[in-house]
């Protein structure tokens, strides 16, 4: 019977055991490894993990971090050396043994008493880096913002390449349909009063992208996503042409010269993985039109295209834009440790 | 075999919990229960807001409404609040259209050669000498186009706000707000003063009056909140508030054929379906003053 209990209180203990391992608090952080020594040298080129196959370096003995955009190779929180004892200081000996060149000569006791003066940044590593990362941006002018009279919606497309983190210069450019409001003849007909309108065939334009704001959003306290908002301008050109509804049975207007135009805008990026994300961009292109002359003429003078056209008004399309942003290339190294 | 039955069952048992503590950690890893964001300040959970507000009808046709007013809304979470805004059409702007009509309509009422007007006003024999000789559209253009313009005199709307997205952003990596993004639905009571109901005569100088009436409309839309201390935050709002309105005091629709022709008479035919948006500017003082925090 003693047996008996013995035995039990030995099971018990074996239950127990990996209780105990489960209530028992997540240990500290220890003091950070740098202190003693830097995992990196500075000098030492910036090794790309993700590239090499294996998951970030974990904290020594601190919770595990788990890359979700690791290869598939690699293990979330593996250890990427071999665990092992501690090198005691007299291990420095073997070494100037082996290669007296490399043999430290400072004290590191005394390196480690020094104050830490580590570097913190703001954001340690943004989540998407664009340095040298190109853009694709197909979009959509979804609404045109200040034009009640004709709507111009239509497909925009967009390569920048960023120079910077922050920095990008790029191409854009862009098609439009065009749609007469119904209020326009509505206006006519009850004021007898036209208002000159304006079509757009197509803009392209070579831009400069500034990005000052990012940051990160928690959806329901659940999952983070991470955005950023940026400035746009640039230079182009924009071709148009007269809807003729002063005297449309003479005038009939054909595409005109394209025309210099100049664009600002501000854009707002939510990344949905770290090449791929959703774009909602405000842009104002800016350029002088030619319109319809408002003065009927009789006679030949109404065929006279030199009198179809009146004053020349500079103009601004507002649209707002709504895309997807593509970054290439998806992967990218990070220069500083997590 | 009460021993082994015994020591079975505990080792059963044993084995049980080592392949359970071995599912969890292969589950859900080491981060397992921990939440997305740690002491998270709380911004809205709990706290009262009371929000100046400043908003810009955009997109309109004859004139533009600026409508200062005021937002109060109660947080009962940090993604649930309810509350009600409230703006009065305090300044209203005419378009350049509008301006060009009403140039347009005097000179032809005028009669004056040098104005551009034909000798005697425009040749018609309309009562009140209107300006347009058309039987179709004389009931649209009274003597002053600006006063038959449909206005917005007021918008309340008790509004339920969902704050799904709540996060931080960094600008020039200087300087750190709180923000949030949330949408917000509720219905809207609108205050017009549009061109009065005509059934006869319409095209005579006095029908072109406006009178007042309430409107109720879907109101919804979007904002962003940047919260530039712990008891206040600067915000920007869009917000839709689709209704059919007669915002130029025509006579557009009625008559055959499918009602789409101008009948001479003013009512709620010559309403037209508009989305109305407006954006807004909010200063937020939140009330108590401290947020709280999260675990």
């Amino acid at each position: 019977m003693n047996q008996a209990r013995i035995g039990l209180l030995v099971m018990a203990a074996l239950i127990a055991a990996p209780s105990f391992a489960h209530a028992q608090k997540k240990k500290k952080p220890a003091a950070k490894p740098a202190v003693t020594a830097p995992a990196v040298p500075p000098s030492a080129p910036p090794v790309d993990a993700a590239a090499a196959g294996v998951a970030p370096l974990p904290p020594a003995q601190g919770p595990t971090e788990i890359d979700a955009d690791a290869p598939a190779g690699a293990t979330p929180g593996e250890p990427a050396a071999p665990e092992g004892p501690t090198p005691e200081p007299g291990d420095l000996g073997e070494i100037c043994k082996i290669d007296p060149a490399a043999c430290p000569t400072m004290n590191l006791a005394e390196e480690a008493k020094k104050d830490l003066k580590e570097q913190m940044y703001a954001v340690q590593q943004i989540y998407a880096l664009r340095y040298h990362r190109f853009e694709i941006q197909p979009a959509w002018n979804a609404i045109t913002m200040n034009d009640q009279f004709v709507s111009h919606p239509g497909p925009v497309a967009a390569l920048n390449f960023y120079v910077t983190n922050v920095l990008a210069v790029g191409v854009s450019g862009g098609y439009y349909f065009n749609n007469d409001s119904k209020f326009n003849f509505q206006t006519r007909r009850a004021a007898r009063v036209a208002v000159p309108l304006t079509e757009y065939q197509w803009q392209a334009a070579l831009n400069f992208t500034y990005v000052p704001i990012y940051g990160k959003f928690a959806g329901f306290s659940d999952f983070i996503f991470h955005y950023d908002a940026y400035l746009v301008g640039g230079v182009g050109a924009i071709s148009t042409r007269p809807i003729a509804v002063v005297d449309p049975d003479n005038r009939s207007f054909n595409w005109d010269k394209p025309k210099i135009d100049f664009n600002v805008g501000i854009g707002l990026r939510i990344f949905f993985n770290r090449w791929f994300a959703g774009v909602l961009e405000v842009r104002d292109y800016i350029f002088l039109d030619k319109l319809e002359n408002t003065t009927v003429f009789t006679g030949q003078d109404a065929l006279n295209t030199s009198n179809w056209y009146g004053e020349q008004k500079l103009t601004n399309n507002v649209q707002a834009q709504l895309g997807v942003s593509i970054f290439l290339p998806f992967a990218w190294e990070y220069r500083l440790a997590k | 075999m009460r021993r082994f039955l015994t020591v079975l069952s505990v080792l059963l048992g044993v084995f049980a919990s080592t392949r359970a503590t071995a599912q969890e950690i292969q589950l859900t890893g080491p981060l397992a229960g921990a939440p997305a964001v740690r002491q998270l300040r709380l911004q809205r959970q709990g706290r009262v807001e009371i929000a100046p507000t400043v908003s810009f009808t955009l997109l309109d046709e004859y004139q533009r409404t600026i409508l200062p007013g005021g937002r109060l809304t109660y947080n009962l979470a940090d993604w649930l609040a309810i509350g009600v805004w409230g703006a009065f059409g305090a300044v209203k702007l005419p378009t350049g259209l509008t301006d060009h009509i009403q140039e347009v309509t005097q000179i032809r009422r005028s009669g004056r050669p040098e104005d551009g007007g034909l000798p005697g006003g425009e040749a018609n024999d309309y009562p009140g000498d209107i300006s347009i000789n058309n039987l179709r559209t004389r009931a649209s253009i009274g003597p002053q186009f600006k006063d038959q313009l449909g206005r917005i005199d007021f918008i309340v709307s008790p509004q339920v706000t969902l704050i799904p997205f709540r996060g931080k952003l960094a600008i020039f990596q200087k300087i750190f707000v709180d923000t949030d993004a949330y949408v917000f639905g509720g219905p809207a009571i609108i205050g017009l003063s549009e061109r009065k109901s005509c059934e006869a005569n319409c095209g005579e100088p006095d029908a072109y009056g406006r009178a007042s009436r309430v409107a109720v409309a879907p109101s919804f839309g979007l904002g962003f909140n940047f919260y530039l201390a712990k008891f206040m935050a600067l915000g920007l709002e869009w917000r839709g508030i689709p209704f059919a309105w007669n915002t130029g005091g025509f006579d557009t629709r009625g008559a055959n054929p499918d009602g789409r022709f101008p009948d001479n008479k003013v009512n709620d035919d010559d309403r037209e379906f508009k989305f109305n948006q407006v954006l807004s500017v909010n200063l937020g003082f939140y009330l108590p003053t401290k947020p709280k925090s999260s675990d």
